[in-house]
């Protein structure tokens, strides 16, 4: 029997308003996450480009312990595992799955995050430090004139790849419960059977927040040009 | 002519990069208001040598004294930075700040070390740019400038501490050849005002115009240090002999 296609589902009721919310929360789960993420990475990553022994180490664990472990099973392991050692008014809360998806992904995304900020001050030419020191400012002057915008401006487009990722992993929230967009296009497959053109939605909801995202970082890296170092014609 | 105060001792100067020993019981002088040029193969030594003298490097032996003041004791304190504020630095790829114009790569320090206010500092700035001939270039950020220009620009930044001492690291070795004239023209006017520089180059016409004395490394040992005419003319050593004859053939 040929799959017989109707597109009509997407528009009708109730399938059309899932849509739209699912759209929602997987923005919601996103850009909470990336609240989380952003700053703790960008913490994370500057205490492995400190001086400090003990400070690199700590970075250097916190990364490895979370880029290593799937984020599948990271997610798993704070809303199966740990919820119920903390008693029952932590593992009764309601909305924990949403607590949980959004905790688990900004934490996994800032190791990510913070490979990157790390990496991007690594890539700052020596001779700038010399040159700021050499002048007279102290090592943290150096670090706030100097380091931190000449190395955030190479961050940027590593970032922008990552907050579009912090997006496509919110997919995996539908596996604690979450219906968020994907969990959504497969609920409309089990009511009607017409997982194509649920997908398809789906598919479509996604591009639309990356190509808005790719086009927003696109203007900030415009603004913080500068000549001769970022080559992205 | 020149009045005989040693305003850098280097003292039995020595320092290694784990087994690898870069510079070998260094011993020099440099008076208020002389230019010495250091020269000598790569890795001889020369970059480290200038990083020993503003602290941006350790030492493991020997000393070095700026205008009475150990770097030795004051290395790991608040007051190498005031004494580098006093020794500008002009590097071989300028290292101008990328993401600020001419103007602000010159004003940032005088604003920042000596809270100097924004008005006066850009008006200092801008007459150092000035002086160095890039006044119309002062907004321009350095990737829109030429690599004379962006030198140039590192001249006047070295400048803007109101330094005792320059010192000049290959400044001309990643430039053009037209270009080269443009910066050494600003160092020569900085020579004869009588700015103290230490200049690591192999421009040997520069040298030879106005050095008061020239170092020549190799290994991380000072093999002679001379007046010029007597470096060119009677060099003591076979190494700077072939050092030598290997740049006039370049030159
Ligand atoms: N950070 C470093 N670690 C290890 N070796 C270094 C370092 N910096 C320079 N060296 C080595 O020290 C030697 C001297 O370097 P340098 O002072 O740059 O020489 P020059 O400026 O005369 O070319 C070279 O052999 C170089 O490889
Ligand atoms: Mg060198």
């Amino acid at each position: 029997m040929a799959y017989q296609f109707d597109w009509s589902i997407i528009w009708s009721e109730p399938y059309f308003r899932w849509l739209i919310i699912g759209l929602i929360k997987t923005i919601e789960i996103g850009l909470l996450s990336w609240i989380i993420a952003l700053p703790l990475g960008i913490g994370i990553g500057t205490l492995r480009s400190l001086p400090n022994k003990a400070c690199r180490a700590i970075g250097a664990i916190y990364v490895e312990f979370f880029r290593n472990i799937p984020l599948l099973v990271q997610l798993f392991f704070w809303y199966y595992a740990i919820p119920p050692l903390l008693g029952t008014r932590i593992s009764r809360l309601p909305n924990l799955e949403w607590y949980c998806a959004i905790f688990g992904l900004g934490i996994y995304t800032a190791s990510r995050v913070a490979e990157h900020v790390r990496s991007g001050f690594n890539s700052v030419p020596i001779g700038q430090r010399f040159a700021a020191l050499s002048t007279g400012l102290s090592q943290f002057q150096m670090f706030r004139y100097v380091i931190i915008p000449y190395g955030f401006r190479i961050m940027i487009p590593p970032l922008t790849t990552e907050f579009l990722t912090i997006f496509k992993n919110s997919a995996l929230a539908m596996t604690i419960g979450i219906l968020e967009l994907s969990g959504i296009s497969w609920r409309i497959n089990e009511y009607t059977f017409h997982g194509f053109e649920a997908t398809t939605a789906a598919i479509g909801g996604y591009l639309i927040i990356g190509l808005t995202i790719i086009f927003l970082m696109g203007q900030l890296e415009k603004r913080l040009r500068v000549p001769g170092l970022m080559r992205r014609e | 002519m020149k009045e005989e105060t040693p305003i850098i001792e280097i003292k039995n100067l020595s320092k290694w990069y784990g087994d690898f020993q870069v510079l070998d019981d260094i011993t020099t002088t440099i008076n208020r208001g002389e230019c010495v040029v250091i020269c000598g193969p790569s890795g001889s030594g020369k970059s480290t040598l200038l990083r020993c003298i503003n602290g941006l490097e350790d030492f493991q032996k020997g000393d070095v004294i700026v205008d009475g003041v150990s770097i030795k004791e004051i290395s790991h304190t608040k007051e190498i930075y005031k004494l580098r504020s006093r020794i500008g630095m002009v590097f071989q790829h300028f290292e101008l700040y990328p993401h600020m114009t001419a103007l602000e790569n010159v004003t940032l320090a005088p604003k920042k070390v000596f809270k100097i206010p924004e008005k006066e500092a850009e008006k200092r700035g801008m007459e150092l740019l000035e002086k160095v001939g890039l006044r119309e270039h002062a907004h321009k950020k350095p990737g829109e400038l030429s690599g004379g220009q962006q030198q140039r620009v590192g001249i006047a930044r070295a400048l803007a501490m109101n330094a005792d001492i320059i010192m000049f690291d290959e400044p001309t070795s990643a430039l053009d050849p037209e270009m080269i004239r443009d910066v050494l023209e600003v160092m020569v006017d900085l020579a004869k005002g009588g700015m103290t520089m230490l200049v690591v180059t192999h421009e040997m016409g520069f040298a030879k115009a106005v050095a008061d004395k020239i170092i020549f490394m190799d290994e991380g040992r000072i093999i002679e240090q001379e007046d010029v005419e007597t470096f060119f003319k009677n060099p003591k050593s076979d190494r700077a002999k072939e050092f030598i004859d290997r740049i006039l053939v370049h030159i």
